[in-house]
């Protein structure tokens, strides 16, 4: 059989499991081209106007894989780490798609709930197996080949600082620079914004093009993670959520990185909170350039382009004057807030 | 230690009853109005959803008349109020307002830490008093529910236009007044002795709307601009399933029955979403197949701009609709909702239904 799956969402974290668990049982795969204008515009005209822009471009790639395949791959992640969950809106995703996408194409829906426990995670995957009409011999051996796959891909994002994984599963390797002349910016967003080109704008080869390389939260060693969310009353249920806030607060911890670009979608409601929390911390402590960037589908190049540049004259601007003592006897730079 | 706590529509009534009698100095926030939102706009994240900006508001208004603790519940995810606490904390302290807020998980992984945290809230008094007073709170939910579905029966059936609202305005007035759970209950009763006597117009078939969407949304009024009020005085009888009485049976209470029912409801809709997916989207979803069941006249989903599970029923919600031959309308609110527009597609939402139920009436 022939199975598609859109190049969206966290593909370029788990495509290797994924993949390779199908291909052992001796499918074939067919992936969604990337994200493209077309793409985006039919994601925007079929999906509800409320949802954000990756689950909006997640309904164009499948309308992409529709005519080209026998069925889709729709992942519904609820969990991916136990007692935590992801965005509500990966949960209910094959329910979008189904009574959203026209002409119905078919769907290979694939649970994974790693809530209870990691080992019944891959429930799902076995269940998926089994409606294909593969052995449980040959699931299991499937299984198995695909877990570790997945260990080398996720070994390979922790260890190799600035690599793009969407860039590795492509087989280009490691291009993403960490430290260029400048410095380097740490980019803090969901895999599906910061690893794709279309939907950044490209935003990693735009600083490297001013000098500086960067850093992305799949970079930082979990460890790291969860001992910087501990100074959180309570914890972080969000597995995405608690790696942006974790990976965010270890780059200003560590004095990595000279600015911090937080990428968002419109509305992403775990966004909202993390970015709130990230922008305290970094008003109240670390003082570190930091920016927002609102991604939606209103794709203007320039404005997008003006913010960059203005906050990297910032960064500048901060190095070389950053002794400045105004008349009225407070540094520039003393990071208050906007309002108190 | 003055505790406070947020507003949802009548939550307040068995709260205050509650602390009252466990004699808890409390602030009850002042009514929702347009300065509250001023300030939680000003204060929440830009893209965070409308109850914690509503939340924020009720807590600075508390807070000047002297509220030093905020008590609210939680969950664990995965919508986006279950981490409410702790951005709240942040962003008040950020502010320099220094009040503690005392977040009352379900007591599953840590049943101490939850005893821990409701005895911080009712102090020393002894456990037979603090259960006694639980029971009665929740008795007045009971009731206050009795009370709201009798406005609800009476307000498309009145003889004279508008007496359900001012009956419902006296009451909010004069339970601000009473103290202690046994006065709330005498007033309930008392109310809904005078509601039940509203005058009707003689055989009026309202038509039938059923409400569904996000809890606090459909629960508090401020929010949705007084969407029963607005059918209502319409001429329209709206049902509404998501009650603070079904909140508190889902979750405190051990009421098997209750539990049953509702899974048997939830199961009507597993045809379209058979899985929570955090929020009330599940919910959502099974009562619009329910009220389509029913054979309401249509059915009208409210949710907060941005609100995670609510945009994923959102988009299974049409093809209910015409599976089942229901008409369907979504309406999002946020803080720039305007009352006018939402006015507007309300009224021609109900006349298209009536105008429908003509056409089915004449061909029959």
């Amino acid at each position: 059989m022939k199975i598609g799956i859109p190049r969206a969402l966290l593909y370029s974290i788990y495509l290797p499991l994924w993949k390779t668990f199908l291909e052992s049982l001796g499918h074939q795969i067919v992936m969604s081209s990337h994200t493209d204008k077309k793409i985006l515009d039919n994601g925007v005209k079929f999906c509800v106007d409320d949802a954000c822009l990756p689950i909006k471009i997640f309904h164009g790639h499948v309308m992409d894989l529709a005519h080209k395949t026998d069925a889709v791959l729709v992942p519904r992640l609820v969990s991916i780490h136990p007692e935590e969950y992801i965005c509500p809106k990966f949960i209910g995703l094959p329910e979008m798609i189904k009574h959203s996408v026209p002409g119905s194409p078919s769907l290979l829906v694939m649970d994974y709930n790693a809530r209870s426990g990691t080992e019944k995670a891959y429930h799902g995957m076995k269940t998926l197996g089994r409606e294909l009409g593969a052995s449980e011999k040959l699931i299991k051996r499937a299984l198995s080949e695909a877990r570790i796959r997945q260990a080398e891909h996720e070994r390979r994002m922790e260890r190799e600082k600035g690599l793009n994984p969407a860039h590795a599963l492509d087989g280009k390797g490691m291009e993403g620079i960490i430290r260029l002349e400048q410095g380097t910016i740490g980019l803090i967003g969901h895999p599906y914004l910061v690893y794709d080109q279309f939907i950044n704008m490209d935003i990693c080869n735009k600083l490297a093009a001013r000098g500086y390389g960067t850093v992305f939260p799949e970079n930082i060693p979990m460890a790291d993670i969860e001992a910087a969310c501990k100074r959180y009353p309570k914890k972080m249920f969000w597995s995405y959520g608690k790696r942006l806030l974790g990976a965010g607060l270890t780059m200003m911890g560590d004095r990595q990185v000279d600015g911090l670009i937080l990428l968002t979608s419109f509305g992403c409601g775990i966004d909202s909170f993390v970015d709130e929390l990230l922008v305290i911390a970094n008003r109240r402590k670390y003082k570190l350039p930091l920016t927002i960037i609102t991604l939606d589908e209103h794709t203007g190049q320039a404005g997008f382009n003006t913010r960059l540049e203005a906050f990297i004259d910032m960064i500048e601007w901060r190095r070389r004057y950053d002794n400045y003592i105004p008349a009225h006897g407070l540094a520039v730079y003393t990071g208050k807030g906007t309002f108190r | 230690m003055t505790i406070t706590f947020p507003h949802m529509g009548w939550l307040y009534i068995p709260v205050k009853a509650l602390f009252d009698d466990l004699n808890v100095p409390i602030v009850v926030p002042p009514p929702i109005n347009n300065k509250t939102l001023e300030i939680g706009t000003l204060l929440a994240p830009e893209m965070a959803c409308l109850p914690m900006k509503i939340n924020l508001g009720n807590y600075v208004q508390s807070i000047e008349n002297g509220a030093d603790t905020i008590v609210l519940t939680g969950s664990c995810g995965p919508c986006r109020f279950g981490y409410y606490g702790v951005v709240e904390q942040e962003i008040l302290r950020d502010q320099g307002y220094d009040v503690d807020i005392i977040i009352l998980d379900a007591p599953g992984r840590d049943p101490r830490e939850f005893v821990n945290r409701i005895s911080r809230i009712t102090g020393r008094s002894p456990l037979f008093k603090g259960l006694k007073a639980f029971f009665q709170a929740s008795k007045i939910i009971e009731e206050m529910d009795k009370l709201q579905q009798v406005f609800l029966r009476k307000r498309p059936r009145e003889l004279a236009k508008g007496e359900t609202d001012r009956i419902q305005t006296r009451f909010e007035k004069e339970v601000m007044k009473c103290k202690g759970s046994r006065e709330i209950l005498a007033l309930i009763e008392k109310y809904r002795h005078k509601a039940e006597t509203i005058q009707e117009r003689p055989d009026t078939t309202p038509l039938r709307i059923g409400l569904v969407g996000e809890i606090y949304t459909l629960i508090e009024p401020y929010v949705n601009l007084n969407v029963e009020k607005k059918l209502g005085s319409l001429g329209v009888e709206v049902h509404r399933g998501i009650t603070i009485r079904d909140w508190v049976k889902t979750h405190l209470s051990l009421d098997l029955k209750y539990k049953k029912e509702r899974k048997e409801k939830l199961d009507k809709g597993a045809g379209y979403l058979n899985l929570c997916i955090g929020g009330h989207a599940w919910e959502t979803i099974a009562s619009a197949v329910h009220y389509a069941d029913m054979g309401l006249d249509g059915v009208i989903q409210i949710l907060p701009f941005g609100c995670m599970p609510e945009i994923v029923a959102e988009s299974i919600i049409p093809t209910i609709s015409k599976d089942l031959d229901i008409p369907a309308m979504t309406l999002t609110v946020d803080e720039l909702t305007g009352e006018a527009g939402y006015q507007t597609r309300l009224e021609a939402f109900v006349d298209l239904l009536s105008r429908r139920k003509e056409i089915i009436y004449e061909q029959a």
